[in-house]
């Protein structure tokens, strides 16, 4: 029970975090779950992706009824990165732990200046 | 067509990043869309979006191929984040994120140390 409240408090968190800050939840999400839960940070990635994508149709609801998604890119778009997901996807597995989470650390620490900067240029 | 070209390219880059690292993107590609396909900044936070979900849906099947997803504790934080993002999304109109931004911002720095350092 009281796994299941922090699991819902963590979900909850990276939802209001991604939608007040403007980063994907994954940024928050996969350190909380590795830190918090001790999940195995390939474990981590996997559930990452897979919460992100019924979050994004909420969003994206939201984008299309306000006319903001130009969908012409995003079939572009999509096409490449389906096919870039499928070869890094499958070759990520064969990373080991430990140098996927120094990895993903450099990912965080570039949200992490990217965020802070962006607070200068107003 | 060439656009559409760059577009594609950009996309695979975009779901290389992706896969690896188990993130939607968005981080890499609104700025790339706002820089170089000078889109305003909604219409490539949405279409970055719409991206994201297919990019999504496969790596997720690859990594759940491989036994990398835990199902409960994925629904789990599925509808705490679902809650979460709708709230968040109505709290980002009432209040300035910009101190929120610095201290979130070097807080994200301090976890990525530690990731790195192990």
């Amino acid at each position: 029970m009281s796994t299941i409240l922090i699991v819902f408090a963590m979900g909850f968190g990276a939802g209001i975090l991604s939608g007040l800050l403007g980063v994907g939840g994954g940024v928050v999400m996969v350190p909380m779950l590795v830190f918090i839960l001790g999940v195995a940070q390939h474990m981590a990635q996997g559930i990452s992706m897979l919460v992100i994508i019924p979050t994004a149709v909420v969003s994206i609801w939201q984008f299309h009824k306000d006319k903001l998604v130009n969908y012409q890119a995003a079939i572009c778009l999509a096409g490449g990165a389906v096919v870039g997901a499928l070869i890094s996807a499958n070759f990520v597995q064969y990373v080991p732990a430990n140098l996927l989470k120094q990895i993903f650390g450099v990912f965080v620490i570039y949200s992490g200046v990217r965020m802070v900067l962006s607070t200068r240029k107003k | 067509m060439v656009e559409q070209l760059k577009f594609s390219g950009v996309g695979f880059v975009i779901g290389i990043l992706s896969g690896l690292l188990g993130v939607g993107g968005g981080i890499f590609l609104v700025p790339i869309l706002v820089t170089y396909f000078e889109v305003t900044q909604h219409v490539a936070q949405a279409t970055s979006m719409a991206v994201i979900v297919p990019t999504a849906l496969v790596s997720s099947a690859v990594y759940g191929f491989h036994g990398n997803i835990d199902v409960s504790l994925a629904l789990n934080l599925v509808i705490g984040s679902i809650l979460g993002a709708s709230l968040g999304a109505r709290i980002m109109k009432k209040i300035p994120a910009f101190r929120l931004k610095q201290l979130f911002g070097a807080m994200l720095i301090v976890v990525g140390f530690r990731m790195v350092l192990g």
